[in-house]
Order: structure tokens, then C-alpha cells, then sequence
């Protein structure tokens, strides 16, 4: 892990609101875990901290970064442009563990792709890819995945694949008698972690999720972006440090 | 050769530099960038008597020229950090302050009473300025008064070298610094971090509600070093905005004797090498051998 210079490949639009950015860095990175995020400092005057993002692919080089643009950070960083200079520190954090269970099940909901992508792919597609969004549009985020046979969508309204929220896919469609050996890996929403957990309880399927959390260091050193989990000694975990990747079945939703 | 090397309660630093307490988590964590070596103290985060979970999320925002952060004094207690921490410092040899606070005034003398004379131990700093906690903290650093009755009573339970660490959100900082001195503190660290506050604009609602730092915060923190350091002849440790070597000489020539450095670090996690570089290179164009040279010219 390195403080990296890189440089703007290019900053794509996908959606409205949604952004992937390719950097170009100046040496490699170092062995990236699916899960695992980069602090990013973006170039602009008004941002003073750096922010965290997910990694969604990384090769030859190349970072790739996707982000849906939500406050000050990333609508200053959809302004960067091919060529311009950023800083990249990473790869941080605790990725997605393989437990080796068989049967892996993925989980993402909306821009929550973002941190599942790598994982995906580091499964070679074998296993299934349940995807849940508002609508047929933004199939768009899932690039190449979504004419993937294993891949599984639900769009709210119903325009699209499955009618309903990826958790509803997830229970009716694929774990509608989940067993042991089972293994999901999400990443969204917290609205869609609570349902995770409600769906999966009474069989307390092994489930890790991907938490977000304001951050300042990425490093473990502020104690700023903690989530509280179920330890009473200590509820307090660092997302940059002990995640970004929990236990769904320690965090407190 | 440049020599960085100072000495502190009679106690060798091979540089001037420390990290602000809490915002290098509890030492280890930076070691995946840089050796602990490179501090020339290393500042733990704030300790107390038994652990203390914290404020809950949201603890960081962003402000145009700094950040306020809530974090609430989260810690694994003095117990855990000798048994868990203080020995990676000992092998290393990295001479350490230890930063306590108490939400009583009994708190604070059972932590002081709690810590060993070690000779890597160069003193105690009693935090009486964060404005995180709702009880203790910069609630009895706010009078002279009650800062002189504090360290009065943890300096009656310790021979380590105690520095007391002020608020800048004061009536008059020398008074205060002074109340500090006559208790008998043995050096004092200028300044902590704001009060502040945030609104969203969006929600309507208050967003955070912590302590300002980062480098708007500097030339407050440098007119409260001169000015103590003028009245009060304690080593002061200047902090406060701190974001290269030319920040960091300004606090010495100002008067301080060693610095730390804080929200720069999050920012760029190698500032800290990077002043030190920074000052040598200034040293070497300025033909100086000894940083003590520098520290309070601009009084002369």
C-alpha cells in the first residue's frame, strides 16, 4: 500500500448521476482484495479532505473507480477531466473474506455494484449475481455483467427482470430454502442490509456486507468513520480498519 | 549536518516532531507508510481510566480550510495500551507522552497515578480542552482556577513530567497558562481544536457539533504559543493547523520547543516525514546546526 500519483484517463458518465473514473498510476498498487477501497484526493480548491471509494476494477495499471455523485466530493470530482493529476492511497482496508463456501451468492443494490464488481469477477462470473435497481435504465451500471447468465435483476417498477427489491429476488428466487453452505456477499444500501438480515435470520445465512462511512485518513488513525457492531466491550469499528467488509450478523443496523 | 535534536524534561528527541494525540490512532497503524522512528515523540490518543466507547456516527465534516470532528475520546483505556501498545514503542525505542483526560477531577488523578515511570515516558498530557465530552475535558480548562486545582492534584500523585493542554476558547490564554505553571505543570501544549458547529442546509438540522482544526486554526494556535512563551516560562508544544515546514518553524520561532502535527496527516499521511525533510533542507540553506538556534528568535 502507497500514496500513488496517478493521472485521469478518462471520467465517463453512465448514468445521470453516475461517473466511472479510469486513473492511470504511476507505479502498481499492491495486491487488491474485492472489498477493499482507495482514499482518492481530488484536485479541487473547496475539497479538504481526501474521500474513499470503492475499488471497482483494477488492471495494467489502470483504477477503476465508479461513484454516483451525492455532496460536495464527488460532484467536484465528476469535473475532473482526461489528464489531470490525483493522488491514490490504497489499497485499504479489509476486503471480502472467502470462506470457501460453494455456494457464494452476490448481493448489490444500485451504485452498491460498485464494491461488488471486483468480486465478481474474481469468481469468474461462476456464481450467481443478484442485481436490484429502480428501473431498466440503470441495468447500465452493471456494463458487461448484465448479459451474464448468472446474473439476476430486479428493478422496482417492474421494467426490468424481476419486480421488487433484490432481497425479494433473493428470497423467492434463488435461497427460497437457503442452507448452510451458502454464502452471500453485498453490497448497498442500509435499508437493503436490514432487510438481508430480516430474510436471512432464522437460518442466519453467512453474509458479509460492504459498510460506507464518512471518512478523513482511511488509515485507521482518526477513529472517524466507525460502525457500531454487536461487541459491547467495543461497539465502535473502524470502517477504514475492521471494514469496510462486517459480519452482517455483527454490525448494528 | 543538520542536528533536529532537542531535549524536553531533560529527556533526548532526536526531531522536534510529534503527532497531535488521536490522529495517529495508537501508533502502529502508520507503520504500513513509515517507521515510528520518524516521530520524535510519539503522542498516544487521549487515555482514560477505563475504556470509552465514543460519540456515534457522524464524527467527521469537511469545512473549506479544515474539518470538525466528533469523535468523543474513543480508547481502549491506559490498561490496554501498556499491555497492548507501550511494548511495540519499547522495542522500537520511540520515546512517547502520554495523553490522559477524566470526566471527574479523581479520573484524571487515577489515571496519572495509574501510568509507571518509564524512561521512554517523556511526560503527561492532561487533555483540559476537548470539546467532545459532555463532562471533563475543556470543562475544567476553562478557569484558572480549576486548571491550577487539577494539576495541582495530579502533579501530587506523579514524578513524570506533566503538560497541561489548553483550549484556546479561553478569556485570557496567559492566565490560564500561568494557573497551569503554578500548579506546578512542567510544560504545556497550545492548542486543541475549536469549538464549531455545522447546518446543513439541505436538512435544517445541525449536522455536527465537535472540534475545528486544520490549517485555519494555525495562526490562532501561533499568536497563543508567542504570547504564553513571552509570560510564561514553561516549553510549550505549539499545535494547531500545522501543514509543512514552514508552519512548523514558525511555531518554533514563535517559541515553541517541539510541535505536533494533527489533521495534516489525514490529508497527506507522510507530512510528517515530509517536515522533517523540509526543516533540514531549511537548516542546511540557512547554514544552521542546531534547531534550538530558532526556537522563540522572533522575541529577540
Amino acid at each position: 500500500m502507497d500514496d500513488i500519483t496517478g493521472t485521469v484517463l478518462e471520467n465517463r458518465k453512465i448514468l445521470t448521476n453516475i461517473y466511472t473514473i479510469s486513473i492511470t498510476l504511476q507505479k502498481p498498487c499492491g495486491t487488491i482484495v474485492p472489498g477493499q477501497f482507495v482514499m482518492l484526493q481530488i484536485p479541487r480548491k473547496e475539497i479538504f479532505l481526501r474521500r474513499p471509494f470503492s475499488i471497482y476494477d483494477y488492471r495494467n495499471h489502470v483504477l477503476f473507480l465508479m461513484y454516483k455523485v451525492v455532496g460536495k466530493g464527488t460532484e467536484a470530482l465528476c469535473t475532473l477531466r482526461k489528464g489531470e493529476g490525483v493522488k491514490v492511497l490504497g489499497p485499504l482496508g479489509k476486503g471480502f473474506r472467502n470462506n470457501g463456501r460453494k455456494n457464494a451468492i452476490l448481493v448489490a443494490g444500485g451504485i452498491g455494484i460498485a464494491g461488488i464488481h471486483l468480486l465478481a469477477k474474481s469468481f469468474n462470473r461462476q456464481v450467481p449475481l443478484l442485481f436490484g435497481c429502480e428501473n431498466k435504465k440503470e441495468i447500465a451500471l452493471l456494463g458487461n455483467l448484465a448479459k451474464d447468465q448468472n446474473t439476476y435483476i430486479a428493478t422496482l417498477d417492474g421494467t426490468y427482470g424481476y419486480t421488487g427489491t433484490v432481497v425479494d429476488l433473493l428470497k423467492h428466487h434463488v435461497i427460497s430454502a437457503p442452507h448452510k453452505k451458502v454464502a452471500v456477499y453485498a453490497c448497498g444500501p442500509e435499508a437493503m442490509y436490514r432487510a438481508l438480515k430480516e430474510v436471512m435470520s432464522p437460518q442466519r445465512v453467512s453474509c458479509q456486507v460492504l459498510v460506507e462511512e464518512r471518512m478523513a485518513c482511511g488509515l485507521g488513525l482518526c477513529f472517524g468513520c466507525v460502525k457500531k457492531t454487536t461487541d459491547e466491550k467495543e461497539p465502535y469499528k473502524r470502517v477504514c480498519m475492521e471494514g469496510p467488509v462486517f459480519d452482517l450478523w455483527k454490525i448494528s443496523l | 549536518m543538520e542536528n533536529l535534536f532537542i531535549t524536553l524534561f531533560e529527556k533526548a528527541m532526536k526531531n522536534p516532531l510529534m503527532n497531535a494525540s488521536g490522529t495517529l490512532g495508537y501508533g502502529k497503524e502508520i507503520t504500513k507508510l513509515w517507521s515510528i522512528k520518524t516521530l520524535g515523540a510519539y503522542v498516544t490518543k487521549g487515555l482514560s481510566i477505563r475504556p470509552h466507547h465514543g460519540n456515534p456516527p457522524p464524527r467527521i465534516w469537511e469545512e473549506k480550510e479544515g474539518m470538525i470532528n466528533s469523535i468523543g475520546l474513543q480508547n481502549i483505556g491506559i490498561e490496554r495500551f501498556f499491555s497492548e501498545y507501550f511494548p511495540f514503542f519499547k522495542r522500537n525505542r520511540v520515546p512517547i507522552i502520554v495523553n490522559f483526560f477524566g470526566f471527574t477531577e479523581e479520573e484524571y488523578v487515577a489515571c496519572a497515578r495509574k501510568i509507571e515511570p518509564h524512561p521512554l515516558i517523556i511526560g503527561l498530557e492532561m487533555n483540559l480542552s476537548c470539546p467532545n465530552i459532555q463532562k471533563g475535558g475543556i470543562s475544567f480548562g476553562k478557569e484558572a482556577g480549576s486548571v491550577y486545582e487539577i494539576i495541582k492534584k495530579v502533579k501530587a500523585v506523579t514524578t513524570i513530567p506533566v503538560i497541561a493542554k489548553l483550549t484556546p476558547e479561553v478569556k485570557n490564554i496567559i492566565e490560564v497558562s500561568r494557573a497551569a505553571y503554578e500548579a506546578g505543570a512542567d510544560g504545556l501544549t497550545l492548542i486543541n481544536t475549536m469549538p464549531a458547529l455545522a447546518v446543513d442546509a439541505k436538512t435544517k438540522r445541525v449536522s455536527i457539533q465537535g472540534g475545528f482544526s486544520g490549517p485555519s486554526l494555525k495562526p490562532i494556535a501561533l499568536k497563543a504559543v508567542y504570547s504564553v512563551s513571552k509570560e510564561v516560562p514553561l516549553p510549550i508544544i505549539g499545535v494547531g493547523g500545522i501543514m509543512d515546514y514552514t508552519d512548523a518553524i514558525a511555531f518554533l520561532m514563535a517559541g515553541a520547543t517541539a510541535v505536533q502535527v494533527g489533521t495534516a496527516t489525514f490529508i497527506d499521511p507522510y507530512t510528517i516525514p515530509r517536515i522533517i525533510q523540509g526543516i533540514k533542507g531549511y537548516m542546511k540553506a540557512c547554514k544552521m546546526t542546531s534547531i534550538t538556534q530558532i526556537t522563540g528568535c522572533v522575541h529577540e
